[in-house]
Formats: structure tokens, C-alpha cells, sequence
């Protein structure tokens, strides 16, 4: 079982290589991007065996570097936690480089050099942190994820907007980084290692005996990864981050980068605390910052007419699902085995489920950028008929984020709010949560019909000329939206991995969650079965009942006939008439205005005299340059080109040489 | 498992059928009685069979085009006829172990998200307006659905509908159901489409709201299955809060059940006749109100009330 590890190291090895190799060809656009690709197609082959080995059980630590002064050593293992989410790195790794082969056209002015070397990096370093079990080298894999993808962010040099949402990223998130350290260092003073099962041991020996401490380690962490998965409050630097970023990294982030914060946060609270009463307070901190987060992440989404905006703030609101889900899995962990599994289990599959969706919508997003330079939802519309297949994938990823059945959104949430049902007829508190959930499940909707209403639906302006993207842009979005639909149809496929992952990191063995059969449905047992979702056949009665509606519908023999839109037998421009993003929903959204407040960050100002002292130009050279010129300006003065004048001088001359030595004799 | 299948699916079908059948002739008697106290003789109780019947023959015309605006109208009533498999409607619910109570919450959302879409895709302003209101009514009026049946979910510890009716049965009335039903009465008028809640399709001001562009066979899918909607809901709503009293005799069973939803229809019509319309921010602080009045079913529930 060593194999895993080795095929991650692989992975690793060819992805540095691939960054150094693609800054070789930097100079040609393209073919830096495909050498890169290919690349990252060979390191996600060795990930992809890699998860293969890891996913049933955990595989062998193989040790490659030695602290023992530090006691740390870089030690590597994959389990089938770690497993799921190297999977998620790798599929969208995979498919946003190929899709930036051709979306970095759009960048006439940035160089490529200081992108695709870049994001092999920064995928590089998320594989190291999900397999690393040292919390030094973890640092280091974070903080070196945190930097490449700081570059990325602000990939356009002349984008004022993008450096400052860069300059929010970097401070919020080292901010975090910052607390990690320091609870790592806490840990360390007491136990002399950095290993996570050391970290484990120590943590529980704590608890018994220096509670506060304790706690105050456990919110450090907690702070650190919940800064990094974008929960609010800390997850401020998201909405301003994920719009400026180039959409393949847009992409990136969202369906992989803030997975990596999920699995901190899973790992903290499923793996470092043993099982133990202050859990269940933990439990309930995470279900409340979650369902925070989604409230305000959704709803905050809905008052959006930028897509890319729109999509980073429900970002916000799906990673509140998962961080609501890991919530009531912890505090159901100690008393209910079997409800938390249900709860991890569900959080685990949406955080899949969300990189595929997200990324999905991010390279739709991407894709009507690229081809109609615009963002901004009220100047767009009717794309549906020049750009089918981007129009098909995001419908269904919309369909999917809201949680529409058959899609796969539907079965992770219905596994969370079914979870918070079940665990809120032993706590009430989870019963008000999951309604909230529910009601959120509707704003999601309610934002990403307004993308679909006011981007792609409609009539298209008679002088719009566009067409849909390149081959290579269109692939990665069919794979996703494929992926949507499949994992919707069969959610047991990917729930028997999440099985194993929640029961190798938490310990538990009480199956919640019967996913056994492929063809029948899923079932939630709690002493019995309570709760049911089969999506096959859902799927067939549907299909055979909308079959016979259409039978219904064609019963008449009526005529087909196409005819313009009819607006009250007056004559318009489809422009002039259309109904734009930011009208959507308006009394709804009067409600909730002002639920979501922001600070903007600006460049730090120095002290006065401190500038005034750095500041050379005005003391030092300035000054010197001035008085040169004018010395220069007084020698030429003398020089006019008139003989008599130089005579003058020299009469002068000779007098004042004279007396200076009739002085000196004298 | 083959005959088991078989059994399901057939049932699915005799119960699609009967929604079917019997959804025109309550709008029928819904359209009489309106006659009646507005002191009109009115239409003939079959004249909503005949105007569908008028519907399906007349011209299609499609201000859109496209393989999934042509397939919208089948998908939202097959999405209905779906609704009404997964709910029991006087025996158990054909397709209960495929889907239990948040499935269903879903489910009863599909057809208005359907409707929604083949507004925005028709490319009429109005129709667009109506669609936005639409989605502001149904999530005003789903949280109160959402309140209502997990009220029901903690009480019968499951959130099988199947299972949620047995404990109603078995245990009698209670407090929290009541409130919970109630609610779900308040919130039955705005998912009909009824006064003073038909807000999105508002045919006085902007002519049909989502429907503005749709006419001939598509026209009658959509309004047959808003009218299948509101039986199949009235059905959850007399099955899971009101199912008593169960003499155990099925055949008076069923005719007691089917009664009692055609007196909550009656009672929706009544509510339509006597109210003007509503604005949708008026609406909108309505259902906030019922919702946060229904949490007290939730409080009763958890106090064991």
C-alpha cells in the first residue's frame, strides 16, 4: 500500500517540473499552455492512481525528510479522506488548465509566464497539503498555495480592481496563516513535535488538563481554515478575490482552493478531538457560522449583476452547507454515531459536488467573458442562441447548485437538511437551522435564474456578433455538467468513498447512510429507516409521466407555428423592452438590503516625517540637480560671443592675477 | 421485484390518472360557486374539460425556439403528476420509497421553477415580470410548507409522509399540527394561484405573467397542471394534518378524504371570490408573518404539544 504515497510524490515531482519546463516556452502563448496541460495531465494520472489506492483504507506513511532537532519530519500518507479531496484537486486542475489554453487569449497584455508556471505550482502545493502529515511542512505547503494563488489572483498588472482585491487576499488570509502558526507553536512547546498524531494526543491531554488552552488552540485552527473555506466573516477576501482572478483560476479556487479549508476544519474537528463532550460546543459554533454564512453568502449573491461576483458570493453560501453539515456531524459525533455520519457524509458530498457545479458556472462565466468581454449581467442577453452548449452546462449547474432534483446538489443537501431534521429532534436548535437551510436552497435558485433569465434567455440584440467558445474551452464544461448529472443519478458512486473516508477519520462505525445498492435508492436509518431518496426512480416516473404529458400536449395535432414576441401590437428593440438583472426580484431584495457590510482595504499610509525621510527625490537628488543646473546656467551666461567681452576678461584677469601676486609677495 | 416494479409503476399511473381526471372538475365546481356568489348562473361545471379540450386543437404559436422550451410545458405537468405519486392521496403514495418529505418540498417547488424558465425563455417583458414575482411568492410561501411538515417530521419522529400520517392517525390532534395546518392553508391560496395571492400571472395588469406567450396545446399543459397542483395539495394538506377520523373501512375512507378536500378547495374559492389583489410587497410581509407565526407549531412540538 506504500504505492499511494509514491504515485502523490509523482504527481508532485512532475508538476514542478511541468512549472519549470512551461517557463521555457513562455514566450509562445499556446504552447506554454498545452505543454503545461499535458503536465498536469500526467500528474493527475498518478493522483488519479493515487486515489484509487487511497480511497479504501489508509495507505503507508513514507517519511522523506528528518527534523529531529525540530522534531518534525516531512512525512506523507493518503487516506481516504485526503483521497476524496485529491481527486476534486486533480479533476479541476485537470480541466481548468485545459481550459485556460485558450482563455488566456483574452490577456492581450499579461504574459503567460506569470500564469500557467504559476498554477502548476499552486496545484502542486494543494496536493502536498492534503497528503502531508506534519504540521511544519503543512504550514509550508499552505503558505506557499496561499502565495501562487496570490499571484494568480492579481494575474492582471494593470487592473487597479484585481491588485487591491490581491492586497485584501494576501493580508486576510496571512492573517490566518498567522494563527495557525501560532497554535501549531502552542501545541509544539507542549508535545516537542509537529506529527498529527502527536498533535491528537497532546490536544486530548489538554482538554482534561488546561481546558482554556486547549480551546483557544482549537479556535486558532479554527480560524485559520474557516478563513481559508470563506466563511464569514473571514471569508471576505472571496467576493472580491474570485471576479478578478482569470476564470480557470476563478475555478480553481472555488471548486478546489476553499475545499482545502473544508478539510482542515474535517480534520480538526473529526480527527484531532477525540471524541469528547466539548465537541458537541464545537458542533454547534460550526452549524451556527455556517448557517450565518449561507444566509448571508445566498442572499447576498441575489443582489448581484456581475456573474463572476454572484458566483464567489454563493461560494460563500454553499461552503456555509458544508461547514452546517460538518457542524451537526460534531455535535451529533460523541452521543449519535449514526446521525453524524448521516451530517459528514452529506457536508463531505457537497463539498464534491460543489467543485463540480462551481467550477462548472466559473468557466460558463469564463467563457461569456471571453467571448463578449462583459461581466456585468444588464448588458447581456439571449446567448442562448449563439452559444448552446455553455448555455446547456450552466443550466444544469444552476439546476444543480439550487439543489434541483435529479441533480447532484439535491442529494448532498438533502443528506444535510435531512441530518439537521433528524439531529434537531434531539437539540431544536438544528430544526430552525435546517429550515433555514431549506428557504436558502430557494434564494440559490432565485440568483442563478437571474443568470440564466438575464444572460442566456431572451432575445439577443439584432447587432450582437458572437459564437461559441473554442472546442477546448467547451470540454472542461461538458465534463463537469456530465459529472453534475451523474453523480445526481448515482450518488451512491461517490457516497461509499465518503462512507469510508467519514468512517476511517472519525472512527465511528454505525453506518447512517445505506448506500448499498446502486440501483435502488438511499436510505437514512436512524434505529429504522426514516428518510428515503431514490433518484432512478424518481427520474423514470418523471420521464414516463412528462412522456405522457407530451402525448397530451401533441393529442390535438395542433399546428407549430413561430411568431415574433408580442408586446401589445407596438414595435420594439429587444434591448429597449428587456428585463434587466438588477430588476430582478426587487421588493425581495429592499428586504434584505445591507445584510452583507464591507470594508475596503487601502494601501497602508506611512507616518509623515518617515516618508518624508524615504522620500529621496524631494531631500537629495532634486535639490542637487537644481543647484547643478543653475550653477551651469551662470558659467554659460559669461559665454556670449562678442570678442570685446572676452577681451574684457582677460584685461581683468591679468589685473586680478597681478594683484593676487603683488598680495602674496607683499 | 419485476412484479413489485410493475405494481409501483401502474399505480403511479392510476394515480397520475385520477389527479388528472378529477383536477378540471373541481375547477369546475371552484368556477360555479365563484358564479354563485358573484350571483351569476356561470359556466357549466365540465366547461374547464371542454376548454382544454378547445386548448390541445388550437394553433401552437412559439415566440422561442429550441428542444428544451419545446419540452417545458410536458416536464412541468409531468413534474406534477410526479407530486401527486409521492403524495398519499387516500391510500399510501405509489413512489414512497423513492422520495420522503424533503424530496416532496422539492418536488412541489419543480413546477413553478419550470413555469418560471419558459417565462424567462419567451422573451416578453411581461412575462419576465411575472416570472420574478413568481420566485418572490415561492419563497415566501415554501418556508411556511417547510414549517409545517417538519412539525410533523419531529412529532412523528420520521420524515416519511407515510409515516408522519400513521402517527397523526394513531395519535390524535394536537396543538403544533393544528398551527401547522392552518399555515399550510394560509399558504395553499398562493401556490393555487388564487385572489389575493395570483400576483404572478395577474391577468389584469400583466396579462398571464409567465404564461403571456404560451397559447393552444402548450397553454392547456400549464393550466392543467396548476390545477392538478392545487388538488394534489389539498390532498397533502387533509392527509397529513387532517386525516381523521379512519373508520378502516377503505372505500369510505377514500370518500371521506375526498370530501374533505373538496372542502378546502370550497373554502380557497371563498378566500378567491371576496379579496382583491394584493402587491407583491404587501404579499411578502403576509407569508413573513405566518412564517414566524408558524414557528410556534415548532415550539408546541418541541414542548410535546
Amino acid at each position: 500500500m506504500v504505492d499511494a504515497v509514491r504515485y502523490v510524490e509523482a504527481s508532485i515531482v512532475v508538476l514542478i517540473v511541468g512549472s519549470l519546463v512551461s517557463l521555457l516556452f513562455a514566450r509562445r502563448r499556446k504552447l506554454c499552455g498545452w505543454v503545461s496541460f499535458a503536465f498536469v495531465c500526467a500528474s493527475s494520472v498518478y493522483t488519479g492512481l493515487a486515489v484509487v489506492g487511497g480511497c479504501k483504507g489508509a495507505s503507508g506513511e513514507h517519511t522523506i525528510l528528518q527534523l529531529p532537532q525540530l522534531g518534525s519530519r516531512l512525512t506523507l500518507r493518503v487516506d481516504p479522506l485526503s483521497a476524496i479531496f485529491l481527486a476534486i484537486v486533480a479533476l479541476i486542475a485537470l480541466l481548468s488548465t485545459l481550459y485556460s489554453v485558450r482563455y488566456m487569449e483574452h490577456y492581450a497584455h499579461d504574459k503567460v509566464a506569470k500564469f500557467f508556471p504559476v498554477l502548476l505550482l499552486c496545484v502542486a502545493s494543494m496536493t502536498g497539503v492534503l497528503v502531508c502529515t506534519d504540521f511544519l511542512f503543512f504550514l509550508i505547503f499552505w503558505e506557499s498555495m496561499t502565495l501562487t494563488s496570490y499571484f494568480l489572483v492579481t494575474f492582471e498588472s494593470e487592473n487597479a480592481a484585481s491588485q487591491r482585491a490581491g492586497l485584501k487576499y494576501f493580508i486576510i488570509t496571512h492573517g490566518a496563516t498567522l494563527c495557525m502558526v501560532a497554535a501549531a507553536l502552542l501545541l509544539w512547546r507542549t508535545s516537542g513535535s509537529f506529527h498529527f498524531d502527536a498533535i491528537r494526543q497532546t490536544l486530548s491531554a489538554l482538554l482534561n488538563t488546561r481546558p482554556f488552552l486547549a480551546h483557544s488552540i482549537i479556535f486558532l485552527f479554527f480560524l485559520g481554515f474557516a478563513t481559508k473555506a470563506g466563511i464569514l466573516p473571514m471569508g471576505d477576501w472571496l467576493p472580491d478575490a474570485h471576479p478578478v482572478a482569470p476564470s480557470g483560476m476563478s475555478a480553481t479556487l472555488s471548486g478546489a482552493l476553499v475545499k482545502l479549508g473544508i478539510y482542515g476544519l474535517v480534520r480538526l474537528f473529526c480527527s484531532f478531538l477525540v471524541v469528547s463532550p466539548s465537541l458537541r460546543m464545537w458542533g454547534i459554533i460550526l452549524a451556527l457560522a455556517g448557517t450565518g454564512s449561507l444566509f448571508v453568502g445566498n442572499l447576498t449573491a441575489l443582489r448581484q449583476t456581475d456573474t463572476k461576483r454572484l458566483m464567489a458570493f454563493s461560494t460563500i453560501g454553499q461552503i456555509g452547507y458544508i461547514c452546517l453539515g460538518l457542524g451537526v456531524g460534531a455535535y451529533c459525533l460523541p452521543m449519535y454515531p449514526a446521525l453524524a455520519s448521516i451530517a459528514l457524509a452529506g457536508a463531505i458530498l457537497h463539498a464534491v459536488n460543489h467543485a463540480c457545479f462551481k467550477s462548472c458556472l466559473f468557466l460558463g462565466a469564463g467563457s461569456v467573458l471571453y467571448r463578449t468581454g462583459q461581466r456585468d449581467m444588464d448588458k447581456l442577453g439571449g446567448l442562448a442562441g449563439f452559444m448552446p452548449y455553455t448555455t446547456g452546462t450552466t443550466t444544469i449547474a444552476s439546476l444543480s447548485i439550487a439543489g434541483v432534483p435529479p441533480f447532484n446538489g439535491f442529494a448532498s443537501k438533502w443528506l444535510i437538511i435531512a441530518g439537521c431534521v433528524l439531529a434537531g429532534m434531539r437539540f431544536p436548535l438544528f430544526l430552525v437551522l435546517g429550515l433555514i437551510a431549506l428557504f436558502i436552497s430557494l434564494a440559490t435558485l432565485a440568483s442563478f435564474l437571474t443568470v440564466l433569465g438575464s444572460v442566456f434567455l431572451g432575445k439577443a440584440d439584432p447587432d450582437i456578433r458572437t459564437r461559441e467558445v473554442p472546442i477546448s474551452m467547451i470540454v472542461p464544461q461538458v465534463v463537469l455538467a456530465a459529472l453534475c448529472v451523474l453523480l445526481g443519478i448515482f450518488p451512491q458512486l461517490m457516497l461509499r468513498f465518503v462512507g469510508h473516508a467519514v468512517a476511517d477519520v472519525t472512527g465511528i462505525t454505525a453506518a447512517g447512510v445505506d448506500a448499498s445498492r446502486i440501483w435502488g435508492g438511499l436510505f437514512l436509518i436512524d434505529g429504522s429507516p426514516v428518510a428515503f431518496w431514490s433518484p432512478l426512480a424518481m427520474l423514470a416516473a418523471l420521464a414516463i409521466l412528462a412522456l405522457l404529458s407530451y402525448a397530451i400536449q401533441r393529442a390535438g395535432g395542433a399546428q407549430v407555428r413561430s411568431v415574433p414576441v408580442w408586446y401589445c401590437g407596438e414595435e420594439h428593440a429587444p434591448a429597449t423592452v428587456r428585463y434587466p438583472a438588477s430588476s430582478f426580484y426587487l421588493p425581495f431584495k429592499h428586504a434584505f438590503q445591507g445584510i452583507y457590510p464591507s470594508g475596503k482595504v487601502h494601501v497602508p499610509r506611512f507616518p509623515a516625517p518617515l516618508r518624508r525621510a524615504l522620500d529621496f527625490d524631494q531631500w537629495l537628488y532634486v535639490p542637487a540637480v537644481r543647484a547643478m543646473d543653475a550653477a551651469a546656467d551662470r558659467v554659460s551666461r559669461t559665454h556670449v560671443g562678442i570678442p570685446q567681452i572676452y577681451l574684457l576678461w582677460i584685461v581683468v584677469g591679468a589685473i586680478v592675477v597681478t594683484g593676487i601676486l603683488l598680495w602674496v609677495k607683499g | 421485484m419485476t412484479a413489485w416494479l410493475m405494481r409501483s409503476f401502474l399505480l403511479c399511473l392510476l394515480n397520475a390518472a385520477l389527479a388528472l381526471v378529477l383536477s378540471p372538475l373541481c375547477e369546475g365546481i371552484m368556477r360555479k360557486l365563484r358564479a354563485a356568489i358573484h350571483s351569476r348562473i356561470g359556466p357549466p361545471i365540465t366547461q374547464p374539460y371542454w376548454d382544454l379540450f378547445k386548448l390541445l386543437g388550437k394553433e401552437d404559436l412559439r415566440s422561442a425556439g429550441g428542444v428544451v422550451y419545446a419540452s417545458l410545458p410536458a416536464f412541468t405537468l409531468g413534474s406534477v403528476l410526479l407530486l401527486a405519486a409521492l403524495i398519499p392521496m387516500g391510500t399510501a403514495a405509489p413512489l414512497a420509497f423513492a422520495g420522503d418529505m424533503i424530496v416532496v418540498l422539492y418536488v412541489a417547488a419543480m413546477s413553478g421553477i419550470l413555469v418560471m424558465l419558459v417565462g424567462f425563455a419567451s422573451a416578453s417583458p411581461y412575462a419576465s415580470i411575472g416570472s420574478s414575482r413568481e420566485m418572490m411568492m415561492l419563497l415566501s410561501v415554501e418556508p411556511i410548507l417547510a414549517i409545517a411538515l417538519v412539525v410533523g417530521a419531529f412529532k412523528a419522529r420520521t420524515l416519511a409522509l407515510g409515516g408522519i400520517v400513521n402517527w397523526q392517525v394513531q395519535n390524535g390532534p394536537s396543538i403544533s399540527m393544528a398551527i401547522g395546518g392552518v399555515a399550510f392553508f394560509l399558504a395553499l391560496q398562493a401556490l393555487a394561484g388564487k385572489l389575493p395571492f395570483d400576483i404572478a400571472e395577474a391577468d389584469q395588469e400583466i396579462m398571464g405573467g409567465p404564461l403571456v406567450e404560451q397559447s393552444g396545446p402548450r397553454l392547456a399543459l400549464f393550466r392543467w397542471a396548476m390545477w392538478t397542483k392545487q388538488l394534489v395539495l389539498a390532498f397533502l394538506l387533509v392527509e397529513v394534518f387532517f386525516p381523521w377520523p379512519r373508520l378502516g373501512i377503505h372505500q369510505l375512507d377514500l370518500l371521506m378524504t375526498s370530501v374533505k378536500v373538496l372542502v378546502v378547495l370550497v373554502l380557497v374559492a371563498v378566500i378567491d371570490v371576496v379579496n382583491p389583489r394584493l402587491r407583491i410587497d404587501q404579499a411578502m410581509g403576509y407569508f413573513l408573518r405566518v412564517a414566524f407565526s408558524s414557528l410556534a407549531a415548532l415550539a408546541f412540538a418541541v414542548i410535546g404539544k
